[in-house]
Protein backbone atom coordinates (compact mmCIF):
# COMPACT_ATOMS: atom_id res chain seq x y z
CA UNK A 1 0.00 0.00 0.00
CA UNK A 2 1.30 3.42 -0.97
CA UNK A 3 1.75 5.56 2.28
CA UNK A 4 1.89 8.58 0.42
CA UNK A 5 -0.68 11.28 1.53
CA UNK A 6 -2.38 12.98 -1.42
CA UNK A 7 -1.10 15.65 -2.46
CA UNK A 8 1.97 16.04 -0.45
CA UNK A 9 4.40 14.15 -2.85
CA UNK A 10 7.61 15.57 -4.80
CA UNK A 11 7.02 16.78 -7.79
CA UNK A 12 8.37 14.66 -10.47
CA UNK A 13 11.64 14.91 -11.31
CA UNK A 14 13.21 14.80 -15.15
CA UNK A 15 15.23 11.39 -14.18
CA UNK A 16 12.12 9.56 -13.39
CA UNK A 17 10.76 10.21 -16.82
CA UNK A 18 14.19 10.28 -18.47
CA UNK A 19 15.66 6.30 -17.34
CA UNK A 20 12.10 4.59 -17.82
CA UNK A 21 12.46 6.00 -21.37
CA UNK A 22 16.13 5.57 -21.56
CA UNK A 23 15.57 1.54 -20.70
CA UNK A 24 12.56 1.23 -23.26
CA UNK A 25 14.64 2.76 -26.19
CA UNK A 26 17.65 0.32 -25.04
CA UNK A 27 15.51 -2.55 -25.63
CA UNK A 28 14.04 -1.39 -28.88
CA UNK A 29 17.48 -0.68 -29.94
CA UNK A 30 18.96 -4.01 -29.01
CA UNK A 31 16.19 -5.99 -30.23
CA UNK A 32 16.63 -4.04 -33.61
CA UNK A 33 20.57 -4.75 -33.14
CA UNK A 34 19.63 -8.42 -32.14
CA UNK A 35 17.51 -8.94 -35.48
CA UNK A 36 20.01 -7.02 -38.10
CA UNK A 37 23.09 -8.69 -36.37
CA UNK A 38 21.95 -12.72 -36.29
CA UNK A 39 19.79 -11.81 -39.62
CA UNK A 40 17.06 -13.13 -38.07
CA UNK A 41 13.97 -13.92 -40.20
CA UNK A 42 11.21 -11.68 -40.47
CA UNK A 43 8.50 -13.79 -40.69
CA UNK A 44 10.52 -15.27 -37.24
CA UNK A 45 10.87 -11.91 -35.45
CA UNK A 46 10.42 -8.99 -37.36
CA UNK A 47 12.35 -5.78 -36.78
CA UNK A 48 10.60 -3.06 -33.96
CA UNK A 49 10.27 -0.35 -37.43
CA UNK A 50 8.65 -2.97 -39.42
CA UNK A 51 6.25 -3.75 -36.57
CA UNK A 52 5.24 -0.17 -35.76
CA UNK A 53 4.67 0.16 -40.10
CA UNK A 54 2.04 -3.04 -39.71
CA UNK A 55 -0.30 -0.51 -37.45
CA UNK A 56 0.70 2.57 -39.34
CA UNK A 57 -0.51 1.02 -42.50
CA UNK A 58 -3.55 -0.05 -41.23
CA UNK A 59 -4.97 2.09 -38.41
CA UNK A 60 -8.75 1.24 -38.69
CA UNK A 61 -7.82 -2.48 -38.70
CA UNK A 62 -6.37 -1.87 -34.94
CA UNK A 63 -8.71 0.47 -33.71
CA UNK A 64 -11.92 -1.74 -34.52
CA UNK A 65 -10.63 -4.27 -33.25
CA UNK A 66 -9.28 -2.10 -30.03
CA UNK A 67 -12.28 -0.94 -29.77
CA UNK A 68 -14.47 -4.49 -29.99
CA UNK A 69 -12.39 -5.29 -27.02
CA UNK A 70 -12.40 -2.19 -24.81
CA UNK A 71 -16.38 -2.89 -25.38
CA UNK A 72 -16.18 -6.28 -24.12
CA UNK A 73 -13.87 -5.17 -21.64
CA UNK A 74 -16.38 -2.17 -20.49
CA UNK A 75 -19.26 -4.35 -20.13
CA UNK A 76 -17.90 -7.34 -18.54
CA UNK A 77 -15.61 -5.04 -16.44
CA UNK A 78 -18.37 -3.20 -14.81
CA UNK A 79 -20.85 -6.18 -14.67
CA UNK A 80 -17.97 -8.18 -12.61
CA UNK A 81 -17.41 -5.27 -10.62
CA UNK A 82 -20.64 -3.68 -10.01
CA UNK A 83 -21.81 -7.46 -8.75
CA UNK A 84 -18.81 -7.54 -6.88
CA UNK A 85 -19.28 -4.00 -5.02
CA UNK A 86 -22.92 -5.16 -4.12
CA UNK A 87 -22.17 -8.35 -3.18
CA UNK A 88 -19.04 -6.39 -0.57
CA UNK A 89 -21.76 -4.45 0.46
CA UNK A 90 -24.26 -6.66 1.54
CA UNK A 91 -21.52 -9.17 3.66
CA UNK A 92 -20.50 -6.44 5.28
CA UNK A 93 -23.79 -5.68 6.13
CA UNK A 94 -25.35 -9.01 6.91
CA UNK A 95 -22.82 -11.13 9.23
CA UNK A 96 -25.06 -14.41 8.30
CA UNK A 97 -24.76 -13.67 4.75
CA UNK A 98 -20.73 -13.31 5.33
CA UNK A 99 -20.07 -16.62 7.22
CA UNK A 100 -22.10 -18.36 4.52
CA UNK A 101 -20.12 -17.23 1.39
CA UNK A 102 -16.97 -15.14 2.57
CA UNK A 103 -14.96 -18.83 2.50
CA UNK A 104 -16.01 -19.78 -0.54
CA UNK A 105 -14.59 -16.61 -2.14
CA UNK A 106 -12.08 -16.85 -0.47
CA UNK A 107 -11.26 -20.51 -1.72
CA UNK A 108 -12.56 -20.17 -5.44
CA UNK A 109 -9.60 -17.10 -5.52
CA UNK A 110 -7.30 -20.33 -6.31
CA UNK A 111 -9.33 -21.32 -9.24
CA UNK A 112 -7.57 -20.57 -12.69
CA UNK A 113 -10.81 -18.84 -13.68
CA UNK A 114 -9.85 -19.71 -17.02
CA UNK A 115 -10.69 -23.30 -16.74
CA UNK A 116 -14.22 -21.98 -16.30
CA UNK A 117 -13.99 -20.72 -19.91
CA UNK A 118 -14.89 -24.06 -21.65
CA UNK A 119 -17.58 -24.76 -19.29
CA UNK A 120 -19.43 -21.49 -19.94
CA UNK A 121 -19.08 -22.28 -24.06
CA UNK A 122 -21.68 -25.02 -22.98
CA UNK A 123 -23.99 -23.18 -21.02
CA UNK A 124 -23.86 -19.79 -22.59
CA UNK A 125 -23.00 -20.76 -25.87
CA UNK A 126 -20.15 -19.62 -28.71
CA UNK A 127 -21.21 -15.97 -28.94
CA UNK A 128 -20.34 -12.13 -27.05
CA UNK A 129 -22.09 -12.79 -24.24
CA UNK A 130 -20.29 -15.75 -23.08
CA UNK A 131 -17.26 -13.16 -23.31
CA UNK A 132 -19.12 -10.73 -21.36
CA UNK A 133 -20.12 -13.19 -18.50
CA UNK A 134 -16.58 -14.68 -18.49
CA UNK A 135 -14.64 -10.86 -18.32
CA UNK A 136 -17.30 -10.09 -15.68
CA UNK A 137 -17.01 -13.53 -13.42
CA UNK A 138 -13.07 -12.53 -13.42
CA UNK A 139 -13.31 -8.96 -12.61
CA UNK A 140 -15.49 -10.04 -10.24
CA UNK A 141 -13.57 -11.83 -7.65
CA UNK A 142 -10.63 -9.23 -6.43
CA UNK A 143 -13.49 -6.21 -6.22
CA UNK A 144 -15.73 -8.20 -3.88
CA UNK A 145 -12.43 -9.55 -1.90
CA UNK A 146 -11.18 -6.29 -1.87
CA UNK A 147 -14.11 -3.89 -1.19
CA UNK A 148 -15.56 -6.13 1.66
CA UNK A 149 -11.80 -6.13 3.30
CA UNK A 150 -12.03 -1.95 2.80
CA UNK A 151 -15.49 -2.17 4.88
CA UNK A 152 -13.62 -4.35 7.75
CA UNK A 153 -11.63 -1.46 8.66
CA UNK A 154 -14.03 0.79 10.06
CA UNK A 155 -12.75 1.05 13.64
CA UNK A 156 -15.39 -0.15 16.09
CA UNK A 157 -15.34 3.24 18.29
CA UNK A 158 -16.17 5.29 15.33
CA UNK A 159 -19.08 3.45 14.17
CA UNK A 160 -20.15 3.65 18.51
CA UNK A 161 -19.52 7.50 17.83
CA UNK A 162 -22.38 7.85 15.32
CA UNK A 163 -24.41 5.83 17.03
CA UNK A 164 -24.10 8.00 19.92
CA UNK A 165 -25.56 10.65 18.31
CA UNK A 166 -28.19 8.48 16.28
CA UNK A 167 -26.76 8.88 12.70
CA UNK A 168 -28.78 7.75 10.20
CA UNK A 169 -27.34 4.67 8.80
CA UNK A 170 -27.74 6.00 4.86
CA UNK A 171 -25.59 9.17 6.06
CA UNK A 172 -23.11 6.47 8.18
CA UNK A 173 -22.74 4.54 4.99
CA UNK A 174 -22.19 7.23 2.33
CA UNK A 175 -19.73 9.33 5.04
CA UNK A 176 -17.73 6.70 6.81
CA UNK A 177 -17.90 2.95 5.87
CA UNK A 178 -17.94 4.00 2.43
CA UNK A 179 -14.48 6.38 2.50
CA UNK A 180 -12.98 3.90 4.72
CA UNK A 181 -13.08 1.41 2.13
CA UNK A 182 -12.18 3.35 -1.30
CA UNK A 183 -8.30 2.71 -0.99
CA UNK A 184 -8.85 -0.68 -1.06
CA UNK A 185 -12.07 -0.27 -3.20
CA UNK A 186 -9.53 1.19 -5.74
CA UNK A 187 -7.26 -1.98 -5.09
CA UNK A 188 -9.59 -4.10 -6.40
CA UNK A 189 -10.69 -2.26 -9.14
CA UNK A 190 -7.00 -2.09 -10.77
CA UNK A 191 -7.10 -5.85 -10.19
CA UNK A 192 -10.05 -6.31 -12.16
CA UNK A 193 -9.34 -3.98 -14.76
CA UNK A 194 -5.97 -6.21 -15.30
CA UNK A 195 -7.66 -8.62 -15.34
CA UNK A 196 -10.78 -7.71 -17.44
CA UNK A 197 -8.41 -7.30 -20.23
CA UNK A 198 -6.73 -10.81 -19.74
CA UNK A 199 -10.14 -12.63 -19.44
CA UNK A 200 -11.05 -10.52 -22.99
CA UNK A 201 -8.46 -12.01 -24.79
CA UNK A 202 -8.95 -15.21 -23.39
CA UNK A 203 -12.59 -15.18 -23.94
CA UNK A 204 -11.74 -13.87 -27.80
CA UNK A 205 -9.34 -17.00 -28.57
CA UNK A 206 -12.66 -18.84 -27.83
CA UNK A 207 -16.01 -17.25 -28.87
CA UNK A 208 -14.97 -14.05 -31.03
CA UNK A 209 -14.43 -12.95 -34.60
CA UNK A 210 -12.99 -9.44 -33.65
CA UNK A 211 -10.70 -7.98 -31.21
CA UNK A 212 -6.95 -7.88 -30.28
CA UNK A 213 -7.00 -11.40 -28.74
CA UNK A 214 -8.60 -12.46 -32.12
CA UNK A 215 -6.06 -10.66 -34.49
CA UNK A 216 -3.21 -12.28 -32.43
CA UNK A 217 -4.90 -15.60 -32.81
CA UNK A 218 -5.36 -14.66 -36.72
CA UNK A 219 -1.73 -13.90 -37.15
CA UNK A 220 -0.85 -17.14 -34.76
CA UNK A 221 -2.17 -19.13 -37.51
CA UNK A 222 -1.29 -17.62 -40.37
CA UNK A 223 2.48 -17.14 -38.98
CA UNK A 224 1.99 -13.03 -39.09
CA UNK A 225 4.49 -12.33 -36.67
CA UNK A 226 4.31 -8.54 -37.09
CA UNK A 227 0.78 -8.80 -36.80
CA UNK A 228 0.52 -10.25 -33.76
CA UNK A 229 3.48 -7.96 -32.53
CA UNK A 230 1.14 -5.02 -33.49
CA UNK A 231 -2.03 -6.49 -31.81
CA UNK A 232 0.11 -7.02 -29.04
CA UNK A 233 1.87 -3.55 -28.54
CA UNK A 234 -1.98 -2.01 -29.15
CA UNK A 235 -3.25 -4.19 -26.00
CA UNK A 236 -0.32 -3.07 -23.80
CA UNK A 237 -1.63 0.57 -24.64
CA UNK A 238 -5.61 -0.44 -23.80
CA UNK A 239 -4.54 -2.10 -20.92
CA UNK A 240 -2.22 0.55 -19.63
CA UNK A 241 -4.95 3.44 -20.31
CA UNK A 242 -7.96 1.61 -18.50
CA UNK A 243 -5.42 1.03 -15.93
CA UNK A 244 -4.68 4.59 -16.03
CA UNK A 245 -8.08 5.78 -16.02
CA UNK A 246 -8.55 3.99 -12.75
CA UNK A 247 -5.64 5.82 -11.30
CA UNK A 248 -7.45 9.37 -12.41
CA UNK A 249 -10.35 8.24 -10.40
CA UNK A 250 -8.69 7.66 -7.47
CA UNK A 251 -6.81 10.73 -7.56
CA UNK A 252 -10.18 12.59 -7.98
CA UNK A 253 -12.15 10.45 -5.34
CA UNK A 254 -9.96 8.40 -3.12
CA UNK A 255 -7.72 8.96 -0.38
CA UNK A 256 -4.72 7.48 0.66
CA UNK A 257 -4.10 5.85 4.12
CA UNK A 258 -1.41 7.32 6.06
CA UNK A 259 1.35 6.01 8.77
CA UNK A 260 0.04 7.12 12.08
CA UNK B 1 -28.64 14.96 35.35
CA UNK B 2 -27.41 11.46 34.83
CA UNK B 3 -29.58 8.91 36.71
CA UNK B 4 -28.59 5.31 37.34
CA UNK B 5 -30.23 3.45 39.25
CA UNK B 6 -29.59 -0.71 39.90
CA UNK B 7 -27.82 -1.19 36.45
CA UNK B 8 -26.09 -4.56 35.99
CA UNK B 9 -24.76 -5.63 32.59
CA UNK B 10 -23.98 -9.16 31.96
CA UNK B 11 -22.10 -11.05 29.00
CA UNK B 12 -22.75 -14.50 28.66
CA UNK B 13 -23.72 -14.82 32.08
CA UNK B 14 -20.00 -12.74 33.18
CA UNK B 15 -21.37 -10.03 35.00
CA UNK B 16 -19.90 -6.75 34.13
CA UNK B 17 -21.01 -4.48 36.68
CA UNK B 18 -23.08 -5.18 39.60
CA UNK B 19 -26.16 -2.65 41.14
CA UNK B 20 -24.26 0.81 39.81
CA UNK B 21 -27.02 3.70 41.56
CA UNK B 22 -25.73 7.08 40.83
CA UNK B 23 -26.09 10.38 40.03
CA UNK B 24 -24.83 12.92 38.26
CA UNK B 25 -26.09 16.40 38.73
CA UNK B 26 -26.39 19.42 36.15
CA UNK B 27 -22.64 20.96 35.21
CA UNK B 28 -20.52 18.46 37.53
CA UNK B 29 -17.48 16.95 36.74
CA UNK B 30 -17.21 13.33 37.60
CA UNK B 31 -14.64 10.98 37.33
CA UNK B 32 -14.77 6.86 37.85
CA UNK B 33 -11.95 5.16 38.10
CA UNK B 34 -10.82 1.65 38.09
CA UNK B 35 -8.10 -1.40 37.60
CA UNK B 36 -9.02 -3.06 33.70
CA UNK B 37 -12.09 -4.94 33.55
CA UNK B 38 -14.44 -2.97 36.55
CA UNK B 39 -16.60 -2.45 34.40
CA UNK B 40 -16.33 1.77 34.33
CA UNK B 41 -16.43 1.63 30.26
CA UNK B 42 -19.45 -0.43 30.47
CA UNK B 43 -20.78 1.70 32.79
CA UNK B 44 -19.95 4.50 30.45
CA UNK B 45 -21.71 3.06 27.14
CA UNK B 46 -24.95 2.18 29.41
CA UNK B 47 -24.66 5.93 29.71
CA UNK B 48 -24.22 6.69 26.43
CA UNK B 49 -27.02 4.48 25.16
CA UNK B 50 -24.35 1.88 23.48
CA UNK B 51 -24.99 -0.57 25.97
CA UNK B 52 -28.11 -1.93 26.86
CA UNK B 53 -28.40 -2.88 30.92
CA UNK B 54 -29.52 -6.17 31.65
CA UNK B 55 -31.60 -4.75 34.79
CA UNK B 56 -32.00 -1.21 36.00
CA UNK B 57 -32.31 1.62 34.10
CA UNK B 58 -30.35 4.92 32.98
CA UNK B 59 -32.21 8.22 32.75
CA UNK B 60 -30.39 11.26 30.97
CA UNK B 61 -32.37 14.42 31.64
CA UNK B 62 -35.51 12.52 32.45
CA UNK B 63 -35.50 10.51 29.37
CA UNK B 64 -34.24 7.58 27.63
CA UNK B 65 -30.47 6.97 26.63
CA UNK B 66 -32.40 6.15 23.20
CA UNK B 67 -34.06 9.58 23.34
CA UNK B 68 -30.72 11.44 24.95
CA UNK B 69 -28.99 9.68 21.38
CA UNK B 70 -31.78 10.88 19.34
CA UNK B 71 -31.11 14.24 19.95
CA UNK B 72 -27.53 14.79 20.24
CA UNK B 73 -27.70 14.84 24.11
CA UNK B 74 -24.62 13.09 24.17
CA UNK B 75 -20.84 13.94 23.20
CA UNK B 76 -18.42 11.10 23.25
CA UNK B 77 -15.06 11.25 23.13
CA UNK B 78 -13.27 7.52 22.83
CA UNK B 79 -9.85 6.75 23.83
CA UNK B 80 -9.12 6.23 19.70
CA UNK B 81 -9.19 9.88 18.63
CA UNK B 82 -11.67 8.39 15.89
CA UNK B 83 -11.07 11.40 13.52
CA UNK B 84 -11.88 10.36 9.98
CA UNK B 85 -8.48 10.58 8.18
CA UNK B 86 -9.55 12.20 4.84
CA UNK B 87 -10.73 15.23 6.90
CA UNK B 88 -9.01 18.32 7.89
CA UNK B 89 -9.13 19.33 11.48
CA UNK B 90 -12.52 21.46 10.53
CA UNK B 91 -14.38 19.21 8.77
CA UNK B 92 -13.76 16.84 11.58
CA UNK B 93 -15.33 19.20 14.12
CA UNK B 94 -18.44 19.64 12.05
CA UNK B 95 -19.10 15.86 11.14
CA UNK B 96 -19.91 14.51 14.39
CA UNK B 97 -22.72 17.29 14.18
CA UNK B 98 -23.73 16.68 10.56
CA UNK B 99 -23.86 13.15 11.54
CA UNK B 100 -26.48 14.26 14.39
CA UNK B 101 -28.72 15.97 11.66
CA UNK B 102 -27.76 19.34 12.70
CA UNK B 103 -26.61 22.37 10.94
CA UNK B 104 -22.69 22.30 11.16
CA UNK B 105 -21.38 26.43 11.98
CA UNK B 106 -17.51 26.47 10.64
CA UNK B 107 -16.73 29.80 12.23
CA UNK B 108 -17.76 28.20 15.13
CA UNK B 109 -15.92 25.36 14.60
CA UNK B 110 -12.71 27.30 13.86
CA UNK B 111 -13.26 29.44 17.44
CA UNK B 112 -13.56 25.96 19.10
CA UNK B 113 -10.27 24.50 17.64
CA UNK B 114 -8.40 28.19 18.60
CA UNK B 115 -9.97 27.29 21.90
CA UNK B 116 -8.19 24.04 22.26
CA UNK B 117 -5.34 25.12 21.05
CA UNK B 118 -4.95 24.29 17.94
CA UNK B 119 -4.99 27.72 16.11
CA UNK B 120 -3.48 27.18 12.51
CA UNK B 121 -4.05 23.67 12.33
CA UNK B 122 -7.93 23.71 11.21
CA UNK B 123 -7.11 22.21 7.21
CA UNK B 124 -4.69 20.01 8.84
CA UNK B 125 -5.40 15.92 8.16
CA UNK B 126 -4.99 13.88 10.96
CA UNK B 127 -1.65 12.34 10.30
CA UNK B 128 0.05 15.38 10.43
CA UNK B 129 -1.35 15.78 13.63
CA UNK B 130 0.01 14.27 17.21
CA UNK B 131 -1.54 12.39 19.66
CA UNK B 132 -2.64 15.35 21.80
CA UNK B 133 -3.72 17.47 19.03
CA UNK B 134 -6.24 14.96 17.57
CA UNK B 135 -7.72 14.60 21.11
CA UNK B 136 -8.08 18.43 20.90
CA UNK B 137 -9.84 17.92 17.38
CA UNK B 138 -12.39 15.40 19.43
CA UNK B 139 -12.97 17.45 22.00
CA UNK B 140 -13.47 20.18 19.97
CA UNK B 141 -15.96 17.66 17.73
CA UNK B 142 -17.89 16.86 21.16
CA UNK B 143 -18.18 20.09 22.64
CA UNK B 144 -19.40 21.42 18.39
CA UNK B 145 -22.06 18.24 19.23
CA UNK B 146 -23.98 21.24 20.91
CA UNK B 147 -24.56 18.35 23.80
CA UNK B 148 -24.75 19.53 27.52
CA UNK B 149 -22.96 16.19 28.76
CA UNK B 150 -19.62 15.09 27.38
CA UNK B 151 -19.08 11.00 28.10
CA UNK B 152 -14.95 10.77 27.63
CA UNK B 153 -13.82 7.17 27.58
CA UNK B 154 -9.80 7.40 28.51
CA UNK B 155 -9.52 9.89 26.84
CA UNK B 156 -6.05 10.58 27.43
CA UNK B 157 -5.14 7.30 27.69
CA UNK B 158 -2.45 6.62 24.52
CA UNK B 159 -1.01 10.18 25.43
CA UNK B 160 2.32 10.47 27.79
CA UNK B 161 2.13 12.13 30.86
CA UNK B 162 2.73 15.60 30.33
CA UNK B 163 0.71 15.81 27.59
CA UNK B 164 -2.18 14.47 29.94
CA UNK B 165 -1.23 16.71 32.58
CA UNK B 166 -1.47 19.62 30.29
CA UNK B 167 -4.47 18.65 28.71
CA UNK B 168 -6.32 18.21 31.88
CA UNK B 169 -6.03 21.44 33.18
CA UNK B 170 -7.40 22.59 29.52
CA UNK B 171 -10.33 19.99 30.02
CA UNK B 172 -11.52 21.79 33.12
CA UNK B 173 -10.98 25.27 31.82
CA UNK B 174 -13.09 24.38 28.66
CA UNK B 175 -15.56 22.92 31.13
CA UNK B 176 -16.01 25.65 33.26
CA UNK B 177 -16.17 27.91 29.90
CA UNK B 178 -18.08 25.77 27.76
CA UNK B 179 -21.06 24.73 30.93
CA UNK B 180 -20.48 20.79 30.32
CA UNK B 181 -21.22 17.92 32.63
CA UNK B 182 -18.35 15.50 32.60
CA UNK B 183 -18.53 11.90 32.93
CA UNK B 184 -14.42 10.89 32.45
CA UNK B 185 -13.77 7.58 32.82
CA UNK B 186 -9.63 6.32 33.62
CA UNK B 187 -7.62 3.83 35.13
CA UNK B 188 -4.89 6.74 36.39
CA UNK B 189 -5.79 7.58 39.73
CA UNK B 190 -4.02 10.95 39.81
CA UNK B 191 -5.84 12.16 36.68
CA UNK B 192 -9.18 10.73 38.52
CA UNK B 193 -8.30 12.95 41.13
CA UNK B 194 -7.33 16.09 39.40
CA UNK B 195 -9.82 16.52 37.23
CA UNK B 196 -13.05 15.61 39.69
CA UNK B 197 -15.44 17.42 41.84
CA UNK B 198 -16.34 14.04 43.06
CA UNK B 199 -14.76 10.79 41.83
CA UNK B 200 -16.26 7.56 41.81
CA UNK B 201 -13.79 4.03 42.43
CA UNK B 202 -14.66 0.95 40.88
CA UNK B 203 -13.49 -2.58 41.46
CA UNK B 204 -13.51 -5.62 39.71
CA UNK B 205 -15.29 -9.00 40.11
CA UNK B 206 -18.15 -8.27 39.52
CA UNK B 207 -17.76 -4.90 38.52
CA UNK B 208 -19.37 -2.46 40.99
CA UNK B 209 -18.47 0.89 42.58
CA UNK B 210 -17.15 0.36 46.23
CA UNK B 211 -16.42 4.40 47.57
CA UNK B 212 -17.16 8.26 46.29
CA UNK B 213 -14.95 11.21 46.72
CA UNK B 214 -15.52 14.70 47.10
CA UNK B 215 -12.39 16.17 46.10
CA UNK B 216 -12.33 19.05 47.89
CA UNK B 217 -8.67 20.73 45.85
CA UNK B 218 -8.47 24.28 44.52
CA UNK B 219 -10.38 25.63 42.02
CA UNK B 220 -9.77 26.20 38.99
CA UNK B 221 -7.16 23.26 39.19
CA UNK B 222 -3.80 25.00 37.78
CA UNK B 223 -0.68 23.13 37.21
CA UNK B 224 0.07 23.42 40.95
CA UNK B 225 -2.13 21.53 41.96
CA UNK B 226 -0.40 18.28 40.35
CA UNK B 227 2.56 19.30 43.71
CA UNK B 228 0.05 19.69 46.30
CA UNK B 229 0.01 18.15 49.67
CA UNK B 230 -3.94 18.14 49.61
CA UNK B 231 -3.98 16.55 46.36
CA UNK B 232 -1.35 13.48 47.21
CA UNK B 233 -3.29 13.04 49.86
CA UNK B 234 -6.64 12.65 48.18
CA UNK B 235 -4.33 10.56 45.60
CA UNK B 236 -3.35 7.91 48.01
CA UNK B 237 -6.89 7.80 49.85
CA UNK B 238 -8.23 6.37 47.00
CA UNK B 239 -5.43 3.69 46.16
CA UNK B 240 -5.51 2.50 49.52
CA UNK B 241 -9.80 2.08 49.50
CA UNK B 242 -8.70 0.59 46.07
CA UNK B 243 -5.98 -1.73 47.29
CA UNK B 244 -8.23 -2.81 50.50
CA UNK B 245 -10.51 -4.44 47.99
CA UNK B 246 -8.14 -5.91 46.16
CA UNK B 247 -6.92 -8.12 48.89
CA UNK B 248 -10.17 -9.43 50.31
CA UNK B 249 -12.63 -8.94 47.62
CA UNK B 250 -15.48 -10.77 49.91
CA UNK B 251 -15.83 -7.46 52.10
CA UNK B 252 -17.13 -4.92 49.97
CA UNK B 253 -16.22 -2.06 50.76
CA UNK B 254 -17.63 1.22 52.53
CA UNK B 255 -21.12 1.91 51.39
CA UNK B 256 -21.81 3.96 48.47
CA UNK B 257 -22.31 7.57 49.45
CA UNK B 258 -25.17 9.33 47.25
CA UNK B 259 -25.58 12.40 47.14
Amino acid sequence: MNERVRGSGSPVRAADVALPLAGLAGATGAWWALVAALNVPSYLLPPPDAVAAVIVGNPGMFARNAVATAEKVAIGGSVGVATGFLLAVSISRLPWLRRAVYPYLVTVRVLPKIAIAPLLLIYVGTGTTTAVVFIGLIAFFPMVLSTAAGFERVPTEQRDLLRSVDADPLDAFLRLELPYAVPDLFAGLKQSVTLAVIGAVVAEWLVSDSGLGFLILLGSENVQVDLMLAALAVLVALGLSLYGLVVLAQRRLGWTPAAG
Amino acid sequence: MIEIDGVTVTFDDVRAIKDVDLTVEDGEFLTVVGPSGCGKTTLLRTVGGLQEPTTGSVRVNGATTDAARTNAELGYVFQQHTLLPWKSAVENVTFLREMAGKSADREEARRLLREVGLEGFESARPAALSGGMKQRVAIARAIHLGAEILLMDEPFGELDEITRERLGVEIRRLWRAERKTVVFVTHSVPEAVFLADRCVVMESDPGRVIETFEVDLPRPRTDEVYSSDAFQEQVAAIRSVLHENRSEPSTAGPTLTEP
